[in-house]
């Protein structure tokens, strides 16, 4: 090995100088906090339109609304909900996690993609097939297993793809130390884990805090259930906004908590280094008992939606061959879902970034503060996005991008979090070095950093669009007037009682978000090592 | 007309200061290195040279472009300055070929690549993705990415400290060869003495967010102006002494100034451990003066032996060290020690030419 | 005899509804024609005609569907159908305020119309109009008119509860023998007008006691639709409901699957409570006589036949057209509870939310 080379002898400095004049401060300094900024600014309108609303309500007014008997009690029911999904969430998600990724377990790959595909279903066809599969599901526990079932991928798929990434060798070592296969799990892999645990628990437990509809068909009352109740029932939009203040208050909370729980050991996951997979752990006689728990799994949060929706499919007297609008539905449906897609997670990019490059507690604070809406149930949402279009976008007003901003506005923290996680994996000098290449920001941004956070943006793109097309409560308020998408129609027959003819409707938009599930399965525990090749040259 | 000068560089991450004052002047063609412990802000001058971090005051100039007088600043695209990570920090969705042609303008790429490629050794491999190439293998790739579009001046940031001794030292000769060939100027920062030494023309040794000397190697390692500088480049035995024109008074005896100092004063000298002889107590009649010290600890290293001995006078309270090429009596044997040529003193606390005062008189209590 | 039997038997209540069942009949000559006059208008006056119009519809989907595509085969104005759920429609209304797109909203209830109503966002509705259908069935003020009526029923799981052990008394279900067997859902919008009627013949005191005793009763559902199909399936043994859900469980289940049926309470009681579906002009329109023209429609003879037969199962408002197949006609039930009397249902939200019931 050695340098020399003939050809080497070009000097390094014949180039003539360029303009030696000096640039100042380049406007792109300022550029990304300020995008970021707007971009956090847009995702936390709602936030000011609780705000806004709230403020109407007077003093005693609010004291008396939340001195209601009912209000500690929903809370209580909320907390309690909360720390039992999330929890499960937590133990089944690691527990599939490690399974399909540390150990020999048989069928690894296809439990991979099952484990993941409770996604593809839309919560409230969760709660509704339980519901007319099993009446019994029901109250505190009944709630939590449908929600469990549905939520828990948030937990499994990250977990799963630091398994994968992350070095084998700090397990092996501590085996070597003389800690048996539990304690290496229990004080090695699953502090490994730690940061991912925490975010798809901040995700679960911020979805929990606004979701009502799945808990209203399970009779489970929750905070969410009173802020509807002033909604729909009182039409009193100022106690809804205040109810609504104390679940983002609750939400805050649980950010900074997820926060705390990332710093206290730092985030560094160290990266594979020896480009060698951890060897399986052999299960020994604890296998068939490990393939029946992953079968139940699957079988509870993929089997039980898939059989009843069958079921009604097969059975309900009002199935009909689904009309060839049906078609034009999907499309619809899709077109949004895309649209809505492709803007949160562009919308993702500037605040992720932002928050990786300066790691200030300014950036830090944007990047919470579009979190907490996601706790803000989805008509809150929806209203918010009618207030300030009808304001200041009135020619927008129930056309297709605001239906999409409304869209952005809800999902925006799932997309930020599929970018922020696979910008963490590129390390910061590469910007550096690109830009002493002479490469301006922008094309550092074209031709670096975006080829490298694909996944990420990919994993981002799936989980809104999966996310979107099968949201109802915005939908319904925001979309062009005329048009409907699946879940609306969906929403018409079941409110019609027409079960079997609003099945093909829940079955399509589960089909369609099988694609998307593969895609996010794929794109988010794809092999680190394993770039997009690309042509040197082109 | 690409040397670098650095003047009065402040700077500052968050309310921490960084850089206190640093100047620094490359010629053009020469290797500079930056020598100092972790934490010193040797990086921080790197970034700021290459235009990733803003200064605070002071002016860095390239040749004769302005690029940063604390005010206004250069971006770092327009610098055309090369820049070497720690890491080699390689693109890795793009293969070597591509990651060596990123700075190029297309029309160049297909006739400069193969020639960089040739110039790193790595002819052939630039199909190859990062990952598969070898830690060594990845630093040439990254010196070859910076050195294409043929910068005004290459940065490297401890460009070798992931690898293994043997291949740091061969790459390390090899860069430096591969650079002086080219006529490149070049800024290295390493906290690695050895590494130092290999590479430079010049050293510039750092602490504390200042530059407390700069020189040539063999001017810093034989004449360093304080403690500091002295140990950085190496293992020092620092003896107080009584200066008196060509002429230092110490326990080992008077001993011949390299250069007289002019003072009549007390001060500090400076052995480096291959003066210092270690003789039994047969060997020691055709000395003047010796100085009786036990062996505390020695230390078999291949080219020679490291021994550290336990002097028995007043006012020496650290242990002396002496390499030997021979075999050094074992650990508790009574030993004279003795020095052999002139010895160099350290400039008094206040004439030294960059170190902070009360430096000398901290380094000289301990 | 132009009256109709049912407007007859309000006539009994007082001698001011029989004067308003006298201006109905009187109108209903010129309602019965309505649909023609409207055609007519639109068709050779052609200042209708080509207008579009924008609905917000909380009404059952299919049925407004059909609605809307007649009238605007008869009319030529183009509709806009906004389906959604009544109340997050009424609260898109009261957001958007005086900029709001819509032109008419229809509700399954009164209380989201009185909101908008006591809010000034609703016009009044062409006098002819609201003469179509019996003046108690639209708002006092006249801002919105009535459009047809759905009955309280107690539906009971045939399996577990006799007809005679079906209650005829709303009060009753607070009894012991209900404990446990009980499903009620007090977070819909039909159920909080039996609690106003409650209170305005029984007293606060007494409502909240019953209140009390029905949430210790009863199981609580979020919907009606998940009650009825509770109460099929036999997860409880009955609960009240408004008449159209059965017999649209009905329509779903086939007739194997139907394991309930329903039985009415007494005239008088509470629970026999008659409610309207109303509709009414926003003020903010910009297309007044499109939209009074599609309020003139919804009352007129085609469209409540349309009702009529329609799978909504709502019970139509004109004198002389009825639906068939339900069990019995409306003017065997109880008085419509007039708009006026269930107000916009604040103080019975208020008790259910004391007691525990709501949140």
């Amino acid at each position: 090995m050695t340098l020399t080379s003939p050809s080497s002898s070009a000097p390094l400095a014949t180039r003539p100088p360029r303009s030696s004049r000096l640039g100042g401060w380049r406007p792109g300094a300022a550029a990304l906090p300020l995008t970021a900024m707007v971009v956090a600014l847009l995702v936390a309108c709602p936030l000011g339109f609780v705000a806004l609303e709230a403020g109407q309500s007077g003093w005693d007014a609010t004291r008396q609304l939340l001195g209601r008997p009912m209000v500690l009690t929903l809370l209580g029911h909320t907390a309690a909900l909360t720390a039992v999904v999330t929890a499960a969430s937590l133990v089944l998600g690691f527990g599939a996690a490690w399974l399909v990724e540390r150990t020999d377990l048989p069928l690894r790959r296809t439990f991979t993609v099952l484990a993941a595909m409770p996604l593809a279903i839309p919560e409230f066809v969760h709660g509704y097939c339980w519901v007319s599969l099993m009446p019994s599901v029901q109250g505190l526990w009944g709630a939590s297993l449908v929600m469990v079932s549905s939520l828990y991928p948030l937990v499994f798929l990250p977990v799963a793809a630091v398994l994968r990434r992350s070095d084998a060798g700090a397990a092996e070592v501590a085996r070597s130390l003389g800690h048996g296969r539990l304690s290496v799990l229990w004080r090695v892999t699953l502090p490994q884990c730690r940061p991912a645990l925490a975010g798809g628990a901040l995700l679960v437990a911020l979805y929990l805090l606004g979701e009502y509809g799945a808990f209203a068909m399970l009779r489970y009352t929750t905070f969410a259930t009173a802020i509807f109740t002033e909604f729909e029932t009182a039409f009193d939009m100022t106690s809804a906004s205040v109810l609504a203040l104390v679940l983002i208050a609750l939400a805050l909370l649980i950010v900074l908590l997820q926060a705390w729980v990332v710093r206290q050991r730092g985030r560094v996951v160290r990266e594979r280094t020896s480009g060698r997979p951890a060897a399986p752990i052999p299960l020994g006689r604890t296998k068939p008992l490990a393939l029946l728990a992953m079968t139940a799994l699957v079988g509870t949060a993929v089997g039980v939606p898939v059989y009843a929706l069958g079921y009604w499919l097969v059975k309900g007297s009002s199935t009909t061959l689904p009309s060839a609008s049906i078609w034009s539905l999907t499309l619809t449906t899709l077109g949004y879902a895309l649209g809505a897609a492709a803007v949160a997670t562009a919308a993702a990019i500037p605040v992720a970034l932002y928050a990786w490059r300066r790691e200030t507690r300014l950036a830090r604070a944007v990047e919470q503060t579009v979190y907490l809406t996601r706790a803000l149930p989805g008509i809150a949402v929806a209203l918010a996005v009618v207030f300030f279009a009808i304001r200041y976008a009135q020619p927008l007003y129930q056309q297709a991008p605001l239906l999409v901003a409304g869209y952005v506005a809800l999902f925006f923290p799932l997309a930020l979090t599929a970018v922020r996680s696979s910008l963490a994996q590129v390390p910061h000098a590469v910007e550096d070095v690109a830009r002493s290449l002479g490469t301006r920001p922008l094309a550092v941004l074209a031709r670096v950093t975006v080829p490298l956070i694909l996944p990420g943006l990919g994993a981002a793109f799936a989980m809104v669009g999966l996310t979107a097309s099968t949201e109802l409560t915005a939908t319904l308020l925001l979309r062009p007037t005329g048009t409907d998408t699946l879940a609306t129609q969906f929403w018409t027959y079941t409110t019609g009682l027409a079960w079997g003819a609003a099945a093909p409707y829940a079955a399509v938009m589960t089909a369609l978000s099988v694609p998307a599930v593969l895609l996010l399965t794929r794109r988010t525990l794809g092999d680190s090592r394993t770039h997009t090749t690309r042509e040197a040259g082109r | 007309m690409s040397g670098l000068t650095v003047t009065d560089l402040h700077a500052h991450h968050g309310r921490n200061d960084v850089l206190r004052g640093v100047d620094l002047t490359v010629k053009d063609g020469e290797l500079a290195c930056v020598l100092g412990p972790s934490g010193c802000g040797k990086s921080t001058l790197l970034r700021i040279v290459a235009g990733f971090h803003p200064a605070t005051t002071g002016t860095v100039t390239v040749g004769d472009r302005v690029l940063d007088d604390g005010r206004r600043r250069e971006r770092a695209e327009k610098r055309r300055i090369g820049y070497v990570p720690q890491d080699g920090a390689l693109f890795p969705h793009l293969t070597a070929a591509a990651n060596i042609g990123f700075g190029l303008p297309r029309a160049e790429r297909a006739a400069r690549v193969p020639e960089l490629l040739d110039l790193v050794g790595l002819a052939g491999l630039g199909d190859r993705h990062p990952h598969q190439l070898s830690g060594g293998q990845q630093q040439r790739v990254a010196l070859a990415r910076a050195l294409a579009p043929r910068p005004d001046l290459l940065l490297l940031d401890e460009p070798f400290s992931a690898l293994d001794a043997a291949l740091r030292a061969e790459l390390r000769t090899e860069v430096a060869a591969a650079l002086r060939r080219a006529g490149a100027t070049a800024v290295l920062v390493t906290h690695d003495v050895d590494e130092a030494l290999a590479f430079a023309d010049l050293v510039a040794v750092m602490r504390d967010g200042r530059i407390t000397q700069s020189g040539t190697p063999d001017d810093l390692f034989h004449r360093p102006t304080d403690a500091h500088v002295a140990r950085a480049l190496g293992e020092a035995n620092l003896l107080p002494a009584a200066l008196n024109g060509d002429e230092a008074t110490t326990p080992l005896g008077t001993l011949l100034l390299a250069r007289p100092t002019g003072r009549d004063d007390a001060g500090t000298v400076m052995l480096r451990p291959r003066q210092l002889r270690l003789l039994t107590r047969a060997d020691t009649d055709s000395w003047t003066h010796t100085l009786r010290a036990t062996v505390a600890a020695t230390q078999f290293r291949g080219h020679d032996h490291r021994v550290e001995v336990t002097p028995a006078a007043d006012g020496l309270d650290h242990p002396l060290i002496a390499y030997t090429d021979t075999a050094p009596p074992p650990v508790g044997t009574s030993v004279h020690v003795v020095a052999t040529g002139p010895v160099h003193a350290l400039p008094a606390a206040g004439a030294a030419t960059t170190a902070p005062t009360g430096d000398l008189a901290r380094h000289q209590a301990r | 005899m132009f009256g109709g039997v049912r407007s007859m038997k309000r006539s009994a209540v007082s001698m001011a509804a029989i004067s308003l069942a006298g201006a109905c009949a009187l109108s209903l000559s010129a309602c019965g024609s309505s649909g023609t006059s409207v055609a007519s208008s639109g068709g050779s006056g052609g200042s209708l005609a080509g207008q579009t119009i924008t609905v917000y519809s909380g009404q059952h989907e299919q049925t407004m569907g059909k609605l809307v595509q007649d009238f605007t085969a008869r009319t030529g104005v183009k509709v806009q159908l906004r389906s959604g759920d009544e109340a997050e429609l009424a609260n898109q209304l009261l957001v958007e305020g005086s900029a709001s797109p819509a032109d008419v909203y229809v509700a399954e209830n009164p209380p989201a119309l009185t909101t908008l109503e006591n809010k000034g966002l609703l016009a009044k509705v062409t006098a002819s109009t609201l003469a179509a259908v019996p003046a108690g069935d639209s708002s006092a003020q006249g801002d919105w008119v009535g459009l047809s009526a759905r009955e309280a029923a107690f539906v009971y799981n045939t399996g577990k509860v006799t007809a005679a052990q079906a209650p005829t008394a709303i009060k009753d279900l607070a009894s012991a023998a209900w404990k446990g067997r009980l499903g009620i859902a007090p977070s819909e919008t039909d159920f909080s007008p039996v609690v106003s009627l409650m209170i305005k013949q029984q007293g606060v005191a007494a409502t909240k006691t019953w209140l009390q005793a029905l949430k210790d009763n009863a199981k609580v559902y979020g919907s009606n639709e998940d009650l009825v199909a509770a109460v099929n399936r036999g997860d409880v043994a009955g609960g009240v409901i408004d008449h159209y859900y059965w017999y649209r469980l009905r329509d779903e289940q086939g007739a194997s699957g139907v394991h309930s049926t329903m039985s009415y309470f007494a005239k008088g009681d509470p629970g026999a409570l008659v409610d309207v579906s109303g509709a009414g002009v926003l003020a903010s329109s910009k297309h007044q006589a499109a939209a009074q023209a599609f309020l003139a429609y919804l009352v007129s003879k085609p469209a409540q036949q349309i009702i009529a037969t329609s799978e909504s199962y709502e019970y139509p408002l004109l004198a002389g057209v009825t639906d068939t197949r339900l069990s019995r006609p409306l003017d065997q039930s109880g008085p419509i509870a007039s708009p006026a009397e269930l107000g916009d249902g604040k103080q019975a939200l208020q008790l259910m939310q004391s007691v525990g019931l709501l949140s």
